[in-house]
């Protein structure tokens, strides 16, 4: 059961995210991305398996645990994730007062 | 388990140098002198430390030398591999960053060195050294994105309008290209239960001893492809190449396409032909399947490249469509040797089968384009100091009035077009030759492949001669133009009176006399490199045969890392990914 949520809310989550980058608004793509990195954190945990005991504590007696590796993989990704988010934020902001303008496509028309 | 083998500290060396010197970078950063001092003795330890690593490793013949972080066994703990092409990659680093580095402090801005260049031109390198050397695939992605985001603010140094719209677009494809890559190491993980790249090539070998369904991998590793080209650069993942690299400061541009560039190329290679490798597929191994994709992708890249770089105005817009082009020359050989991996080549070949001679004649290119474009770039920025432009309509006649940057960009090109005794020749002789042999020797689709992708280089070699040869016509050729005769009246002397007047009253940065002249220096020695390794070609020729042989290694490499007994069951691993 858990599986068949978390695939949806994955399917769910990529979709979001993929349809954001995609706009015009330089704010939404930012979310956008943010939103895709969230999304492949959840997947990184789900790629554990829930089949075990919380891999936390004593568990000589009891059953064998979930793999912790992708919780600390995911702690990993998510500060790296942080970090990107303030700067990709941050750019916005930047190329607004640079531009004007946080349109993608007045942004692309002044020509490269 | 046993007691890990002895760490060899200099494995660690180039990444710990990095890391250390953009800290104390940043801790003494309300020191300008003290800044710019900290940052150079760093940047000379990095290169002596690749230097070391190239010596131990490669000259010295050492096989794989693993480093188990905190001794850690493999495949539990973090483990670092110098073998003969990560050792090779570092030195090919080791070689650029510091004449970038010694570049950047007389021509970045005082303030913007003040501000955060040193920090950050360490981390990048911290990250691509730490690239170079990881055997965990986990690992890797934390170390691009140390390198990554290092980079982007780079791009985006000096914050005007085009520097900000090239960041976001080189920062939101990279963004989305780190989630793809995360993805991918998940679901590897998930099938093969590990991150290390060793234990993962041996479990993809023997997929029925540890149970491992290898059908997933396949997909996975196709997703791993494309982050991997985004990080090249090839086509189709190249938009965010020459925006970027019009927007970042000279000196980082030539380490963006001198190093950082090929870090995209290194992790192809370790992946591909080192990892999956190994696995066998119900259609043939995973080389057989990115063959032709990459052989396409280097194709179009070259092509492309070639076409877009002739048509540009702008002298550093040229050199970065060039780059896209030249990623492709080094990816064509990969691609061909992908699709025959096994077959044996004529004896004076670097390398006993197609993939090691392939790996090679790729190292051998690379080689030469980081060499020969990081020059390019640096001449750029030296024209961009000197005369405040780019634009082939305001530049012309520099050959007379500048005739020290005429002769390296000469060179520079020179070695781009691939002609002897410069290292591109060799280079350019040896991604003919793979797809010669592979050509003959071959059979079926892969020697039709080959065969098409050596008319592809060979057009792009055409296309190579055109852009180079009118760069050379607008920029240097001629008479000088108004802006140059403003800006050198008479031929530049080092060391002579000021010629940054026309740059500094058009916004650029007064460099002065003496910058001018170690910006020359470092253009000079970079060209005295070029002609060096090109008279000494042996020495080229065989770190990337070394490289080649070890790349395809699989089993020498799964060896050198793995405790003996390759014990993986049982036990919840430890922090793999705990390092940060």
């Amino acid at each position: 059961m858990t599986q068949w949520l978390l695939a949806g809310v994955l399917g769910t989550l990529f979709a979001l995210g993929t349809f954001l980058v995609l706009r015009r608004d330089v704010v939404r793509v930012v979310w956008g991305v943010a939103i895709v990195s969230q999304a492949a954190n959840v997947y990184l945990v789900t790629m554990g398996g829930f089949i075990g005991a919380a891999p936390v504590g004593d568990f000589r007696e009891a059953t064998a645990p979930s793999d912790p590796l992708v919780q600390a993989l995911v702690l990993t990704a998510i500060v790296i994730g942080f970090g990107t988010t303030a700067l990709a934020l941050v750019l916005t902001y930047r190329v607004y007062e640079e531009h004007g303008t946080i349109d993608t496509y007045e942004l692309g028309g002044e020509g490269l | 388990m046993t007691a890990a083998a002895v760490n060899d500290p200099v494995v660690v060396a180039p990444v710990v140098v990095a890391l250390a010197t953009a800290i104390l970078a940043l801790v003494v950063r309300s020191n300008g002198r003290l800044t710019k001092a900290v940052s150079l003795v760093g940047g000379v330890g990095y290169t002596l430390a690749t230097a070391a690593v190239f010596t131990r490793v490669v000259v010295g013949a050492s096989g794989p030398l693993p480093y188990y972080l905190s001794n850690w066994p493999a495949p539990y703990g973090i483990t670092l591999v110098a073998d003969g092409l990560s050792a090779s990659m570092l030195g090919l680093s080791g070689l650029v960053t510091l004449p970038a580095l010694v570049f950047a402090v007389v021509s970045v801005s005082p303030q913007g060195q003040r501000l955060s260049f040193h920090p950050l031109y360490h981390f990048m390198i911290a990250g691509v050294a730490g690239a170079f050397l990881t055997g965990d695939v986990f690992n890797l992605f934390v170390w691009f994105e140390v390198m990554l985001m290092a980079s982007y603010v780079l791009v985006v140094f000096r914050s005007g309008p085009d520097e900000t719209r090239a960041a976001l677009s080189y920062v939101v494809l990279n963004l989305l290209g780190s989630a793809v890559m995360l993805v991918a190491i998940g679901g590897l993980y998930a099938t093969t239960g590990t991150l290390n790249m060793a234990a993962m090539a041996d479990r993809l070998a023997n997929p029925a001893v540890y149970d491992v369904a290898v059908a997933p991998t396949l997909g996975l590793a196709s997703l791993l492809l494309s982050v991997f080209a985004l990080k090249a650069g090839l086509v189709p993942f190249h938009f965010w190449v020459p925006a970027a690299y019009d927007a970042a400061p000279a000196p980082v541009t030539a380490v963006l396409a001198g190093v950082v560039k090929k870090v995209g190329i290194y992790a192809v290679i370790r992946l591909f032909f080192t990892v999956f490798a190994a696995a066998e597929y119900a259609g043939g191994s995973a080389l057989g399947f990115v063959g032709p994709l990459l052989l396409v992708a280097a194709i179009a890249s070259t092509l492309y490249g070639g076409v877009a770089a002739v048509g540009r105005e702008k002298l550093s817009e040229v050199l970065a469509f060039s780059s896209i082009a030249q990623i492709g020359f080094v990816v064509v050989p990969l691609g061909v040797a992908a699709t025959a991996p096994g077959l044996p080549v004529p004896a004076s070949a670097p390398g006993e089968t197609l993939a090691a001679f392939g790996i090679a004649a790729a190292l051998v290119y690379a080689f030469n384009h980081t060499l020969a474009k990081s020059l390019l770039f640096l001449v750029v920025g030296t024209l961009q100091d000197t005369v405040g432009s780019v634009e082939f309509d305001q530049l012309g006649g520099l050959a007379r009035r500048a005739p020290v940057l005429a002769a390296a960009f000469l060179v520079g090109g020179l070695s781009l077009i691939g002609v002897p005794p410069l290292i591109g020749f060799f280079g350019k002789l040896l991604v003919f030759r793979v797809g010669v042999v592979a050509g003959a020797a071959g059979s079926g689709v892969a020697a039709t492949l080959a065969w098409i992708g050596l008319a592809a280089t060979v057009v792009g070699a055409v296309f190579t001669i055109a852009y180079v040869t009118r760069s050379w016509n607008a920029v240097f050729w001629g008479e000088p133009s108004t802006r140059v005769e403003t800006a050198l009246p008479k031929r530049w002397q080092t060391g002579g009176r000021e010629p940054a007047t026309a740059a500094a009253a058009d916004g650029g940065q007064a460099v002065g006399a003496r910058g001018l002249a170690v910006e020359a220096v470092v253009v000079a020695t970079l060209v005295v490199a070029l002609v060096g390794f090109g008279v000494g070609a042996e020495f080229v020729l065989d770190a990337a045969a070394t490289a080649g042989e070890a790349a395809t290694d699989t089993a020498g490499y799964v060896d050198a890392v793995l405790p003996p007994e390759g014990g993986v069951e049982g036990v919840p691993a430890e922090s793999s990914g705990g390092e940060h």
